[in-house]
């Protein structure tokens, strides 16, 4: 029986998807987060990276040249003590002649020559004098030298009585100069030594410790945006098809990533329209060749009815003419009933909305159905809560739900079945569920996507019209909620149909947008 | 054997059949009426008819498979397809399967009736 009626979706229909239609709406938007994805300045993975290892390298070279300059220092100094150890030892010579001169009176030359051997020494290395004890000191020591050998001459002139204590005081005052230089120089020169001993261990813990930040800077960055990418595509699955908008003030490699991502979304989306809408065709072409079926079966009775009336009006008799007639009318009715089921399943654009009772409206729908209800047999349970949450609709729509589900649960049920209508809160407390189950024989999940297209039925032609459950789908969905069916083979049947809880009816539309991709039926 | 031209009617809707057998059965043919496709079918395998005429959908069963059993059991018989919204598409297939004519509903009993002596003339010359 279905793909019988699938056979009416005519080509001629495709015309009515338009292009348009199937644009994403929110195009500009996501190209806008796609601009604003873009126009960040780069900083890409790979210069961070380099920008990592280049401070890594500047620091070794950094710490590598100091280490140099110790070292030269270091060399430099050595070089010197040496030389100023010469330099010291002239001068105790030249003191140690000096006092066998003031003692016995000889060696004065010796004591002299030392002592200007001492001024050549200073004056041949005088650059690395210069550099290690500075000019002042350089002068202030050759002053003395050039003082003392200056005392030598005037002693060996003959003034001793008057030149020998100032002597022996320069003397000594001139070689603990020199002395304290060296001693001053030797300890510069150990503890340079201990430090650029220590230069390799402070290097790595700094390296270490700089490593271990950078590292865990550079991850922590990745792993945030991967985290936050996951969220995103969770999301879209979801079927929230909200473009990714920028977190960072850089973009990197990630922003590609994004921008592949929102356009998988944005061509997903569009997928998804196409199906929507080829899917809304079918049902277009369902209800075009539904009207023209369940219009076609009564007209034909009408026409064949009139046309043997007034062909055969003599030979027929009385109570036959009587029976033809009320054929007509029967029939003509029929097909007024069809086209008002398909008015109201045009009509579903003047719905009143106002706050809604659901036990009274439930029992009234029961209490219309009841005389049928008693001539099957069939039991009717009504668990109803008391205090239900306040929702808004058309109450004689909602009525018709109701019937029409009932109605559907009545028809497959044999004597003595069940029906049971049963009210609850959903979860969130954001709908009021009214149940209504059925142990018939269930649905067979091959027609489970179809029975809420119009006109699709598996009753007879004249008992079913197909349009219960889509006029049903339509009226609920105006409302904000939608329909689920729950169904088990040979065990029944369970329609919910999900208000939503209101207080303002204004909220219906906010929340008709809000809601609905992850349904079964929607 | 009478001679009568015998012919089987297949619709699930009861005014047609109430109609059409009555006013056929004026002109002088042997009419039975069947709403189900299967109580059709059963019936042909016991009887030879000499012309069927059938709504392309009845229930489970479809017209096109009251088709196809008459092809296979007594192919010459004519089969005359009542279509409820002329497709070319089905009316094309049910005559490339061997079909002798289809009939567009809303009809009249003469639109019919003409149909059906047309296939009358054609059985007596085979
Ligand atoms: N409670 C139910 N149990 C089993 N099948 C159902 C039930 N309700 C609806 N259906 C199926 O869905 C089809 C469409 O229902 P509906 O749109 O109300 O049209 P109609 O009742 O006129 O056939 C029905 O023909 C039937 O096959
Ligand atoms: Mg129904």
């Amino acid at each position: 029986m279905p793909d019988k009626k699938s056979r009416a979706t005519g080509p001629s229909l495709g015309s009515v998807l338009k292009s348009d239609d199937l644009a994403y709406p929110d195009g500009k938007f996501s190209a806008e987060m796609d601009r604003a994805l873009r126009e960040r300045p780069s900083f890409s993975i790979r210069s961070r990276l380099l920008l990592a290892f280049t401070l890594f390298f500047v620091l070794t070279l950094g710490i590598t040249l100091w280490t140099m300059e110790i070292l030269g220092d270091v060399h430099e100094k050595i070089l010197f003590l040496e030389v100023a150890d010469d330099f010291k030892v002239e001068l105790q010579q030249a003191r140690r002649f000096e006092k066998n001169f003031l003692l016995y009176g000889t060696n004065l030359d010796d004591a002299r020559q030392h002592a200007v051997r001492a001024q050549q020494l200073t004056a041949k290395h005088s650059g690395r004098f210069l550099r290690i004890i500075g000019k002042d000191s350089l002068v202030v020591m050759n002053d003395q030298l050039a003082q003392y050998i200056k005392l030598l001459d005037a002693i060996g002139h003959g003034d001793r009585k008057k030149y020998e204590s100032e002597l022996r005081q320069h003397g000594a005052k001139m070689l603990r100069l020199a002395q304290d230089f060296v001693e001053k120089e030797r300890k510069l020169v150990q503890s340079m030594l201990v430090l650029a001993r220590r230069v390799p261990f402070i290097f790595l813990a700094a390296l270490a410790i700089l490593m271990v930040v950078v590292g865990v800077f550079l991850a922590r960055q990745i792993i945030g945006v991967l985290t936050r990418l996951m969220e995103h595509t969770k999301r879209f699955a979801d079927g929230d098809f909200t473009p990714i908008p920028p977190a960072r003030k850089f973009r990197d490699e990630f922003s590609k990533l994004a921008l592949m991502l929102n356009h998988m979304v944005r061509e997903l989306d569009r997928h998804q329209r196409i199906l929507t809408e080829s899917h809304k065709l079918r049902a277009i072409g369902t209800l075009v060749a539904g009207v023209a079926h369940e219009l076609n079966n009564p007209l034909n009775n009408i026409m064949l009815t009139a046309s043997i009336f007034k062909d055969e009006y003599e030979s027929i008799d009385e109570d036959e003419r009587l029976e033809m007639l009320d054929d007509l009318v029967e029939q003509s009715e029929r097909a007024r009933k069809i086209v008002s089921n398909l008015l109201d399943f045009a009509r579903q654009s003047e719905t009143s909305i106002e706050p809604l009772d659901i036990r009274k409206i439930l029992d009234e729908t029961v209490a219309l159905v009841g005389n049928h209800i008693k001539v099957k047999k069939i039991k009717l349970v009504l668990d109803v809560s008391d205090n239900l949450p306040v929702v808004h609709g058309d109450r004689q729509l909602l009525s018709q739900v109701f019937m029409n589900l009932i109605i559907n649960a009545m028809d497959v049920l044999p004597e003595k079945g069940e029906i049971r209508i049963a009210t609850r809160v959903d979860g969130d407390g954001d709908y009021l569920v009214v149940d209504i189950s059925d142990n018939g024989p269930g649905i067979p999940e091959h027609i489970m996507g179809q029975i809420f297209d119009p006109f699709f039925t598996t009753k007879p032609s004249g008992k079913g019209t197909g349009l219960g459950l889509s006029v049903s789908r339509g009226i609920v969905r105006k409302l904000g909620g939608y329909i689920e069916v729950k169904s088990q083979l040979g065990k029944g049947t369970t329609f919910s149909v999900l208000l939503p809880v209101t207080s303002i009816p204004s909220e219906l539309s906010a929340n008709n947008s809000k809601r609905g991709k992850g349904t079964l039926v929607d | 054997m009478e001679d009568r031209l015998q012919i089987m009617l297949v619709d699930d809707e009861e005014i047609v059949g109430k109609r059409l057998k009555s006013s056929l059965e004026k002109e002088g043919y042997a009419i039975e009426f069947f709403l189900t496709g299967s109580e059709a079918l059963k019936r042909l395998d016991e009887k030879h008819f000499d012309i069927v005429v059938t709504d392309i959908r009845i229930d489970e069963i479809d017209g096109l498979e009251i088709l196809d059993a008459v092809m296979e059991n007594s192919p010459e018989t004519k089969t005359i397809m009542i279509t409820g919204y002329a497709t070319a598409e089905i009316a094309r297939e049910a005559l490339a399967k061997g079909a002798f004519d289809f009939i567009a509903k809303p009809f009249r009993p003469k639109d019919l009736r003409e149909v059906i002596i047309k296939a009358a003339r054609q059985i007596k010359r085979d």
